[in-house]
């Protein structure tokens, strides 16, 4: 039971890692390339969407991707 | 629906609501804090708020999960389905005080991770009696996390509506795990009887209200009709209400059939935005306004009226002896179509 907790809190800590380093790059850079609504956002606005952003960055990964071979 | 994204899309009865949410939390605390103390004066601090955010945060989930079932039974709640969200993030921000103060007290004392203390500190994940039913409330709680940081337009948009609508849907699931976590946590701690009662009504009217709407909209979509050379038979013009619809299926889709200044107007019933019901709602400054956040659309053409874009299907209407009659075949999305006369 312990290796159990200990991979899956592991995963999780790595998973929320990634998410942060990701969505500060994907904040003041990327978002801008999938959604032109982001353009003209705001500071505030885009510190609000931080979190969301950690949780969903496989999601978001996948569509920046998409939009770079389009 | 704008040009940017801001903060909230405020309007002047969102910050009204804004206020009520805030004050009754408020209060909610004060009058716990008050009665607890009166009641059982050696209550610690710690264990108060605990419990205090913990039933204020169940309370809270239980009006969230009512509003849907309420306002499709009764238009009068509409206007707390248009505030859900900050509901939500509030509630949000309830149950992480209630856990952050749990894991304070009880798991950051230690040398060891409080997290890992958590998940570890009782191993008795073989008993019911005993089962860690913190660690339920930590995926719960989780849950809520997700739903609160994602409930921004930009993540609708973004993450695409099927995908935002099944994080979202994860409610349930952290209302089963919130469930477990306050009975399991019952046979380990004086949980009182208040909070015990609270879910059990809870669950009972949360169940409840769900079988009901979703056994009225399955008699909607079943109702049998008339027809007339290839027009479908909806019903006498006096049943639709002024500025309203009555909502009405026709092969498999449900329509919004709208009356407003001597006009008749259908368009397919489901909200660009996120699927919303446009015909539980109505007809403000000329435009169908969906209830539950306020996207509209032109009767007549099923467009969003510029600089917006959204389009939806229409249907044509016929009108014989004060009698509306219906073209099962839909226009595509963002047609004119002639309003009836009557
Ligand atoms: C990390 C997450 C969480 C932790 C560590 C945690 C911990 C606890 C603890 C230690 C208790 C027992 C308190 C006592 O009676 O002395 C408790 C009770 C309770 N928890 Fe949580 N919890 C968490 C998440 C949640 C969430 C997300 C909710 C609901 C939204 C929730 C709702 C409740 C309720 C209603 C009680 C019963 C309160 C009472 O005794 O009256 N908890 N929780
Ligand atoms: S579903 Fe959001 S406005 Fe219609």
């Amino acid at each position: 039971m312990e290796t159990i907790i200990t991979v899956f809190l592991t995963i999780l800590g790595i998973y929320f890692t990634i998410g942060l380093l990701f969505g500060l790059y994907f904040l003041f850079i990327g978002a801008t390339k999938i959604d032109p609504l982001m353009k003209d956002t705001k500071k505030n606005v885009r510190v609000l969407l931080f979190p969301g952003i950690i949780v969903t960055w496989p999601f978001l990964i996948g569509r920046l991707f998409k939009s770079k071979t389009t | 629906m704008g040009l940017n994204y801001q903060l909230v899309l405020w309007n002047k009865h969102k910050k009204t609501y804004d206020k009520i949410i805030a004050a009754g939390m408020l209060l909610y605390i004060i009058l716990f804090a008050a009665t607890t103390l009166i009641f059982n004066s050696e209550t610690s601090i710690e264990t108060l708020v605990i419990r205090a955010f913990g039933s204020l945060a169940i309370i809270m989930l239980h009006i969230i999960l009512v509003i849907g079932p309420l306002a499709r039974l009764n238009t009068n709640f509409l206007p707390i389905l248009y505030n859900r969200r900050h509901l939500g993030v509030s509630m949000f921000i309830a149950a992480l005080i209630h856990g952050g103060f749990s894991m304070f007290q009880f798991h950051a004392l230690g040398d060891v991770n409080p997290i890992y203390s958590l998940f570890t500190s009782n191993m008795d994940y073989g008993s019911l009696t005993n089962f860690p039913f913190q660690v339920l409330g930590f995926f719960a709680l989780l849950i809520l996390f997700i739903m609160a940081s994602t409930s921004h337009d930009f993540f609708l948009g973004n993450l695409s509506a099927k995908v935002w609508k099944r994080l979202h849907m994860m409610v349930y699931l952290a209302y089963v795990l919130i469930i477990a976590h306050v009975f399991l946590g019952a046979f380990q701690q004086e949980t009182s009887p208040f909070t015990i009662g609270i879910m059990v009504i809870g669950f009972i009217v949360v169940a409840s209200l769900h079988l009901t709407t979703a056994f009225k909209e399955r008699k909607i979509d079943n109702t049998k009709t008339e027809e007339k050379n290839g027009w479908l038979k909806v019903c006498h013009i006096s049943e639709i209400e002024e500025d309203r619809a009555k909502i009405f299926t026709v092969e498999n889709e449900r329509v919004a059939i709208f009356k407003y200044n001597g006009k008749l107007s259908a368009i397919h019933n489901v909200c660009k935005h996120q699927g919303g019901p446009l015909g539980e709602g109505k007809i403000i400054d000329g435009c169908i306004t969906c209830p539950w956040h306020g996207y509209q659309y032109l009767p007549s053409n099923g467009q969003s009226p510029p600089p917006f874009t959204e389009k939806v299907a229409t249907y044509e209407l016929m009108l014989e002896d004060k009698t509306v009659y219906i073209n099962p075949k839909a226009f595509d999305e963002g047609t004119e179509v002639k309003p009836c006369n009557y």
